[in-house]
């Protein structure tokens, strides 16, 4: 008697498998290289981003399940691969010079992010709960380790520390509440669940649920990580983990609430509209004081999760494309705006106190152009990504009768303006800081950030075709 | 017929800000940059001129020179812009004032002047966009679009004793902060217009016919208030006016200009394009509180305007004060009352001819007190005097746009104010006699406190003599500064004399709108 | 359905019942005759010597963690073997691909150096 075979659609998962492999691949080959090669197996995972790419737009309308219905490639998951693909590879190529002039220079930095990468396109194709777990996991370790990277640097330590201690408590609670969904309805299975009669353990259950996703996309009161952590890592580790650790989080996020939990919607959408307004405004208001900018931009970060989570309680296809959009045009100008940090470090220094960016509009005028344009899209600022994407977020929560929530994101993002400017202003109006040379930027920084502006403007002028995508609408 | 003629009118600018960017770096490229940007500047100009004197026709009611293209097709935003009446001469005005703008700065600005540059073609772009726009997606974005460059117009150019950074900032936020109910209601309106079948709207010309929030006020009213804070703001408005005098006192010369001619104009012709034919059932509910806040603004800004000793914040306060005759009149000509047709289409008239009479009415003082700073490094009008013997030209030119702008029979000033008053005695008895007070206030302030202080009286030989010595020279005005000057000083005496060159395109708008609100 | 975990919250109960009450009974009836050698730390019946708070080498940690994830190997191999027939060529390489990837890991500690105990 032979057993069943279960349906194994590898082309599915094509992408997951092309970036775990890149991943074994690179990490293979930090043992066979040199010091001076290590920056072969960034181009070599920079190969297997693109491969996976490639694979994934393959699936485009492919609307299929695997796996006993555990992996389910549609529209949804597609879009989300692509913006998490772009954001790595963006990251990777601030990381050339950044990593060698840190010292951190070797092959498992780049398995690392391979890996992470893999956790991150399983979660976002995901359809069962254990899935989400496990690429929820496997995303994460090897960010506790690269948020650690930087051994002799003690703020990175912390950071590190931080991030794998709360971390992993949250990953508990969610495991937790797999256990008492799967309790309640007997299933862990999305499509499942949504059938399944709800109750209060069901309810309870998806509360914990709540928890880790909370943890992971930074929203108060899970949020107190955000900060040092970002501070602590590598920069080019924040940039990584503010883009795409929230793709990921949030495409699994919406997928479980949306498609798993919709019956019992009257009772999470206050919780997560109050949630989102404690966050837009905590975010903001605590960025307001922030001088270090990375400080800085781990709070705006918390406040754009407040955003997303905005289009999550609105619901519908309105609020997922929006939701979907919007995680593009941040993934876009974030890595923009900690790019521009990047490009302006000097060996080890790295130019973070607000104040040090006096002057740079004469020196790099380029640089600082670019700089202001991601800072304004990251306000709302027409005609760039950012304001669309606000756009179509206040519109299907106005659409869907929660306008007051619109109102708060507007007048959040209006107090945004005023720390988003702060970096412009000291580049325009102050005169440069003693102690920094003229800035010069590395060939494959430069290309990210170019990469990154073209996105951000052809997005926020042209954004028709990208919200046609986003529309996609998420498979049952 | 020219093809694409206001895109280009958009365009032009925005592509002679990116050339003015691609300059290479060079010796004489300061003076090649301005010589550009002037010499590029004249082309909107002299396509705006072609288009209002030569195609347009000022018997139309309907939108001229239109284009729609479909922009982003999920939430039906269209790309679609048409010029009227009303937005024509704007339109124009906004090229002649860049233009003017441009030469006079580039005789005065001597640090970054690429992105000085740069920044006032981008600006121009944003501004004859909000005019053109009939989407209201489109209007919102280029209405965001010209803070930024102004913004930095004031912040880095701006004198550094007027605190710019502070005054820009505060301008910006200011702004932004009506501008974001704006996009609220935009949404509201949008989401209100759709039903099962038809996608909503952003169209301007369609919304005023559909009338979204017909049938709910409290919505309506809300709608109402957050595009009105948005204007209210920009045009100013009292309470909402104390952005004004710190943005304008700080800006460098052409900045004044362009922001007291245009960007005030941005929010009056809000109030006629948009709230009018939109909200008119709110609009005329509530005409009774928004025609007491531009008395106030009337009467108000002209005493604390009396009150000044600072000769460029006096200006900007005079700003407050005839941008109030503007609301009066539209107020009034919305007002339900006994008031016929032809009354309310006065009073709208007046309305729209004030705001381009301030244009070019207060772009000249601008300028006028631009060129008295640049001699005399200070705006205090007590250490002037005697000016009107000692530099001739200057005196008899402020001469001539101080009564324009109190409103002498002759010049410009008088055929709007006279016209708003026309109208609104019509409506709002009570309201326009206290305003009236507004033009005897006006009257002193620009008698008294200008022409009395600064070219009259006896001039302090010894003092001036002793300023020599800090590089400080009062000497007459140099052609250049004629040359800046000559055109508003032509436009004043021509609208004074013959108005309806104007008020003929006008008058088609103010009926066309009005007959469709007052059934 | 929540009544079906009741057994569990009983077992819990027991337990921490019978820990406290053996806690407290010994507190409460024990003798205490505490002596010098009775109250000094236990280090396998030898005096103690040095810091209790000495660093612990890495290395013990290491070769640990090392233990648990070969063995977490090991112990998935053992479904595998019970149902080696059934499972067939799908099992074959199924294992053969779970291993490879694992080998990788090995290969990657072992020219690390991460076997070599100094």
């Amino acid at each position: 008697m032979s057993l069943s075979v279960p349906d194994l659609n590898l082309r599915i998962i094509a992408p997951v498998l092309i970036v775990a492999i890149s991943a074994l691949v690179v990490l293979l080959g930090e043992l066979v290289t040199s010091s001076a090669q290590k920056r072969g197996l960034g181009y070599a995972s920079l190969v297997g981003l693109l491969a996976a790419g490639g694979a994934a737009m393959g699936l485009w309308d492919a609307h299929a399940v695997a796996f006993r219905e555990m992996v389910r490639a549609d529209n949804f998951g597609v879009f989300l691969t692509l913006t998490i693909l772009a954001g790595a590879v963006l990251c990777i190529l601030l990381s050339f010079d950044f990593t060698r002039a840190h010292r951190i220079e070797t092959g498992e930095y780049y398995a690392l992010i391979l890996f992470s990468v893999t956790g991150m396109l399983l979660m976002v194709t995901a359809a069962d709960l254990i899935i989400i777990f496990l690429a929820l996991e496997l995303l994460s370790l090897p960010l506790y380790i690269l948020a650690a990277f930087k051994r002799e640097d003690e703020r990175s330590l912390e950071a590190g520390l931080k991030y794998f201690l709360l971390g992993a408590f949250s990953s508990a609670f969610f495991l937790y509440g797999i256990a008492l969904v799967y309790g309640a309805t007997g299933t862990t299975n999305l499509a499942r669940i949504a059938a399944s009669a709800p109750s209060e353990m069901l309810l309870i259950g998806a509360g914990l649920l709540l928890v880790g996703f909370a943890f992971k996309v930074a929203l108060v009161p899970f949020h107190w990580w955000t900060p040092d952590v970002y501070e602590g890592a590598p920069t080019t580790i924040t940039a990584f983990m503010s883009v795409a650790v929230k793709a990921a989080a949030f495409g699994a996020f919406l997928r479980a609430f949306l498609v798993a939990l919709p019956a019992l919607a009257m009772d999470w959408r206050v919780v997560l509209a109050i949630i989102a307004v404690l966050t837009m405004t905590l975010g903001n208001v605590a960025a307001l004081l922030q001088a270090n900018i990375k400080r800085m931009l781990a709070y705006s970060s918390i406040a754009h999760a407040g955003y997303i989570l905005i289009a999550l309680v609105a619901m519908g296809g309105a609020g997922v494309s929006a939701a979907l959009f919007y995680l593009l045009a941040y993934t876009l100008t974030n890595l923009g705006a900690f790019g521009a940090v990047i490009a302006l470090g000097e060996g080890e220094r790295e130019r973070l106190n607000v104040s040090d960016y006096g002057g740079l509009a004469r020196m790099q005028p380029l640089l600082a152009a670019m700089l202001t344009v991601f800072m304004l899209s990251l306000a709302g600022f027409p005609p760039f990504a950012g304001f669309v994407g606000k756009f179509l977020i206040f519109g299907a929560a106005v659409q869907n009768g929660w306008a007051w929530l619109a109102v708060v994101g507007v007048l959040n993002s209006l107090v945004s303006v005023y720390f988003y400017l702060r970096p412009v202003v000291a580049m325009y109006m102050s005169e440069p800081v003693e102690g920094w040379g003229a800035p010069r930027v590395a060939p494959l920084v430069a290309l990210a950030l170019v990469l990154a502006l073209i996105g951000v403007i052809a997005l926020g002028v042209f954004p028709a075709p990208a919200i046609a995508l986003a529309a996609g609408g998420l498979g049952r | 017929m020219v093809p694409f003629a206001l895109s280009l009118l958009v365009l032009l600018p925005l592509v002679g800000a990116a050339i003015v960017l691609l300059i290479p770096k060079g010796q004489k490229s300061d003076s090649l940059i301005k010589w550009f940007a002037v010499v590029w500047s004249v082309i909107p100009l002299l396509l705006a001129s072609y288009l209002w004197f030569v195609l347009f026709d000022p018997n139309a009611s309907k939108m001229q020179f239109e284009e729609a293209y479909l922009w982003i097709s999920s939430i039906n935003v269209r790309y679609h812009v048409g010029v009227d009446g009303l937005s024509m001469p704007l339109v124009w005005l906004t090229t002649l004032l860049t233009v003017l703008g441009l030469f006079y700065s580039s005789y005065v600005i001597h640090e970054r002047a690429r992105e000085f540059f740069f920044m006032f073609l981008l600006l121009e772009t944003g501004m004859i966009g909000v005019f053109v726009s009939l989407d209201f997606f489109l209007f919102y974005v280029f209405w965001e679009l010209g803070l930024v460059p102004m913004y930095f117009l004031i912040a880095i150019w701006g004198h550094a004793e007027d605190r710019p950074q502070y005054s820009a900032i505060k301008f910006f936020l200011y702004t932004l902060v009506g501008s974001v109910l704006m996009l609220l209601a935009i949404i509201a309106m949008y989401i209100n217009t759709s039903t099962a079948t038809t996608p909503g709207t952003f169209d301007l010309i369609e919304l005023a016919t559909k009338r979204p929030f017909a049938n709910d006020f409290v919505f309506a009213s809300l709608a109402f208030w957050g595009i009105f804070l948005a204007f209210a703001i920009k045009v100013p408005l009292f309470p909402f006016h104390t952005w004004l005098p710190d943005a304008h006192t700080a800006a460098p010369t052409a900045g004044s200009v362009i922001l007291a001619g245009i960007l005030l104009k941005l929010g009056t012709y809000g109030f006629v394009r948009v709230l009018v034919p939109i909200f008119p059932q709110v609009f005329q509910a509530n005409v009774l509180p928004i025609a007491i806040l531009a008395t106030i603004s009337i009467v108000y800004g002209a005493l604390v305007a009396m009150a000044q000793t600072d000769f460029k914040r006096l200006i900007a306060y005079s700003s407050v004060n005839h941008m109030g005759y503007v609301i009066l009149g539209v107020a009034a000509a919305v007002a339900i009352g006994g008031a016929n047709l032809t009354d309310r289409a006065i009073a709208l008239n007046g309305a729209m001819l004030q705001m381009f009479n301030h244009g070019v009415i207060t772009g000249a003082l601008f300028f006028i007190v631009g060129i008295l700073y640049e001699r005399a490094h200070t705006r205090d009008l007590k250490s002037f005097g005697g000016l009107g013997a000692k530099t001739p030209v200057y005196g008899a030119i402020l001469l001539t746009a101080s009564f324009a702008s109190l409103g002498l029979p002759g010049l410009a000033g008088f055929i709007s104010e006279f016209m708003v008053f026309r109208g609104a005695f019509a409506t709002l008895p009570l309201i326009a006699t206290i305003c009236v007070l507004g033009i005897v206030f006006g009257a002193a302030m620009m008698l008294w406190k200008v022409i009395q202080n600064v070219l009259l009286g006896v001039f302090d030989e010894k003092r001036w003599a002793e300023q020599e010595k800090h590089g400080v020279k009062l000497y007459d005005m140099t052609r250049f500064e004629v040359i800046t000057l000559a055109p508003l000083l032509f436009l004043m005496v021509l609208i004074g004399v013959y108005p309806s060159v104007i008020l003929n395109t006008l008058n088609t708008i103010s009926v066309a709108i009005l007959g469709q609100i007052v059934k | 359905m929540p009544v079906d975990y009741l057994p569990i919250l009983v077992m819990l109960i027991v337990v921490s019942a019978f820990a406290a009450i053996a806690l407290t009974i010994s507190a409460l009836v024990g003798p205490r005759r505490p002596t010098p050698a009775k109250l000094s730390p236990y280090e396998s019946g030898m005096p103690p010597f040095g810091s209790a708070r000495r660093r612990v080498p890495v290395k013990y940690y290491l070769t640990a963690v090392l233990f648990i994830l070969f063995d977490i190997e090991i112990i998935f191999f053992y479904p595998w073997a019970v149902l080696f027939r059934q499972l067939g060529w799908f099992g074959l390489i199924e294992m053969a691909l779970f291993v490879l990837v694992l080998l990788v890991g090995y290969v990657y500690v072992w020219r690390k150096g991460g076997f070599d105990w100094d």
